[in-house]
C-alpha cells in the first residue's frame, strides 16, 4: 500500500448520536477521526491531535459555545489557519439570527446546517483539506 | 407610594401660590414629597431633574401655557401621569389636554380630600402601567426563550435521526437492499415532514412576536417572484410542470421584508406543485392599480372543493381530508404563514378556485407611495 497518510479531521459536538453518525460517514469516506464531546476537550484536541480541520458545532451547550471554541482555536498556534466547518441546527442565513457574531470575530471556513448530506459533507471536507 | 411603599415625588405647576401651598399640604399629608412650580417653564425644568410620579398642571399660565407644558411632559417624561388642573370655563380645553395624554383633570376649586383622591387613583394607575409593561416584557422574554428551546430541543434530536440514516446508507453501501433503501427513504421523508413542521410553527410564532418582518424596504415584486421562480424551478421539473411567469410591466415598488415574501411565493408555487397533476403549468402573474398592487399563482390543479375555501388559512387544516397522499402531505401550516406574513404588511391574500380546473392565490398589498401629480 503506497496509500498516502489519512487526513484527520477533529468533530466537536455535545450530541453523541450526530457525532457518532458524522464520524461513521467521514471514516467511510477515508479520514481519520478524532471526537470530542464538550467544547474545552475539543480546543484541548487541537493542540493534542494536530487536526486537519475541525468540524464545531455551534449549539453546544448553551447557545454561543460553539462560537468561545472557535475563538479559543483560533488562538492557538496550531489553530490561526485550521480550517474549521462550524454546524448549526438552525439557518443562519434566515431571518432568525439569535446573535451575531462581532467584526472581530474570527473567520470560520464555512457554515453548515444540520443534518448534512453524506455527499455534501464529504466533498466541502475535501475542497478545505486539499 | 410606590409598589415597593415608597413615597413618590409629586410635581405642582400653577401660577397661583395659594393653589401651590394647599396642594403641598394636603398631598404631604399623604407622605409624598411635594415639588412646586409657579410657571411652566420651571415645571418642566423640575419634571426632567426630578422625574417625578404625577405632576398636576394648571392650563392658565402665562408665558408657556399649561397646554403646551403638557403636550412636552407627555412626550419626555415617561411614566409620568399628568392631571390639568383647570377653571370652570375651561372644560373644552381639558378634553384637549385629556388628548394630549393627560391622565385626569380637576376643576377648580378643589377640596384637599379630592386631590387626594386624584392622586391615589392616578399613582395607582400609574403602578398599574409600569406592572403591564414589565409583564409583557417578561413574556416576550419567556417567548423568545421557548423559542430557542424548541430550535435547540426538537431539532437536535431528527438532525441526529437523519445523519444517522445517512451514516447507515454509507455502512450499508451496495448491501442495501431496494426495499431497505425504500424503508430508510420513507423514514426520511417523514422526519423530513417533522422537521417542516417545526420550522413553519417557529415562522408563526416569530411573526406574532415581532422577530420576522422586521426589515421592510421598498422591494420590487419581480425580484421577489424571480428568487421563487429560481428555488422552485428544479422541484417543478422533476413533477413535470411548466413554472412560467407573465409579470406586469412597471410594477410599483412595494413596501415589504424580502426574505418573508420570497418564503410566501415558495410556500404557494410548493402547494401548487402538490395538487397540480403531470403536464400542469403553474403561472405567477402581477396587476396594480391605483390602489394596490397584486399578484397571481395560477395552476391548472384539481382545485380546490368551494365550501373548504373559507379553512384553507385555518392551521392544520387540510382540503384534502385524511385522503393523505405522500406527495400532498405537508405541516398544515404553511398558507396560515402566508396569511400572517401578508397581514403583517398590511395585505392580504385570498383564493379563488374551480374544482376540476385550477385554483390562483392572489396576494394584494397595498401602495407603497400615493400617486404622484395628480
Amino acid at each position: 500500500m503506497t496509500s498516502e497518510p489519512k487526513k484527520k479531521i477533529l468533530l466537536i459536538d455535545d450530541d453523541i448520536d450526530f457525532l457518532k453518525a458524522t464520524k461513521l460517514i467521514l471514516e467511510k469516506g477515508g479520514y481519520q477521526v478524532v471526537t470530542a464531546e464538550d467544547g474545552k476537550s475539543g480546543v484541548d484536541a487541537v493542540e493534542s491531535e494536530n487536526p486537519d480541520l475541525a468540524v464545531v458545532d455551534m449549539m453546544m451547550e448553551t447557545w454561543g459555545e460553539g462560537f468561545s471554541v472557535v475563538s479559543k482555536i483560533r488562538k492557538l498556534s496550531g489553530g490561526k489557519t485550521l480550517p474549521l466547518i462550524v454546524l448549526s441546527s438552525v439557518d443562519l442565513q434566515g431571518p432568525y439570527q439569535s446573535f451575531e457574531p462581532s467584526e472581530e470575530f474570527p473567520k470560520v471556513n464555512m457554515v453548515l446546517q444540520k443534518p448534512l448530506k453524506a455527499e455534501d459533507l464529504l466533498r466541502y471536507v475535501q475542497e478545505l483539506t486539499n | 407610594m410606590d409598589q415597593a411603599g415608597r413615597p413618590e415625588k409629586i410635581l405642582i405647576i400653577d401660577d397661583e401660590q395659594s393653589i401651590l401651598d394647599g396642594c403641598r399640604q394636603a398631598l404631604e399629608k399623604l407622605g409624598h414629597e411635594v415639588l412646586t412650580a409657579a410657571d411652566g417653564e420651571e415645571g418642566l425644568r423640575l419634571a426632567r431633574t426630578e422625574r417625578p410620579a404625577l405632576a398636576f398642571v394648571d392650563l392658565k399660565m402665562p408665558r408657556l401655557s399649561g397646554m403646551e407644558v403638557i403636550d412636552i411632559l407627555a412626550k419626555d417624561i415617561p411614566d409620568l401621569i399628568i392631571i390639568v388642573i383647570t377653571g370652570y370655563a375651561s372644560i373644552m380645553s381639558a378634553v384637549e389636554s385629556l388628548k394630549k395624554g393627560a391622565y385626569d383633570y380637576m376643576p377648580k376649586p378643589f377640596a384637599p380630600d379630592q386631590l387626594r383622591a386624584v392622586a391615589r387613583r392616578a399613582l395607582d394607575h400609574r403602578n398599574l402601567l409600569i406592572e403591564a409593561r414589565r409583564l409583557k416584557q417578561e413574556r416576550k422574554e419567556i417567548e423568545r426563550n421557548f423559542i430557542t428551546f424548541v430550535t435547540h430541543e426538537m431539532r437536535s434530536p431528527l438532525a441526529a435521526i437523519q445523519q444517522n440514516f445517512e451514516a447507515l446508507t454509507m455502512v450499508l453501501g451496495d448491501s442495501l437492499t431496494d426495499e431497505a433503501s425504500e424503508i430508510i427513504e420513507r423514514c426520511r421523508r417523514r422526519i423530513q415532514n417533522l422537521e417542516d413542521l417545526i420550522e413553519h410553527w417557529l415562522d408563526i410564532r416569530r411573526i406574532e412576536n415581532g422577530t420576522f418582518v422586521k426589515e421592510r424596504e421598498e422591494l420590487l415584486l419581480d425580484e421577489v417572484i424571480q428568487r421563487a421562480v429560481e428555488e422552485m424551478s428544479q422541484l417543478c421539473h422533476n413533477r413535470d410542470l411548466t413554472l412560467e411567469t407573465n409579470l406586469a410591466e412597471n410594477l410599483p415598488a412595494v413596501m415589504g421584508d424580502r426574505e418573508s415574501l420570497v418564503r410566501v411565493f415558495i410556500n404557494i408555487i410548493g402547494n401548487a406543485t402538490k395538487y397540480t397533476p403531470a403536464g400542469g403549468a403553474i403561472t405567477i402573474s402581477t396587476d396594480y392599480n391605483d390602489s394596490y398592487v397584486k399578484a397571481m399563482v395560477s395552476d391548472t390543479g384539481k382545485g380546490i372543493p368551494r365550501g373548504k375555501i373559507p379553512f384553507l388559512f385555518v392551521p392544520f387544516y387540510r382540503a384534502d381530508g385524511n385522503d393523505n397522499q405522500e406527495r400532498t402531505r405537508g405541516s398544515g401550516l404553511g398558507l396560515t404563514f402566508c396569511k400572517r406574513i401578508m397581514d403583517a404588511h398590511d395585505g392580504k391574500i385570498t383564493v379563488e378556485s374551480k374544482e376540476g380546473s385550477g385554483t390562483t392565490f392572489t396576494l394584494h398589498f397595498p401602495r407603497s407611495t400615493p400617486r404622484e401629480g395628480e
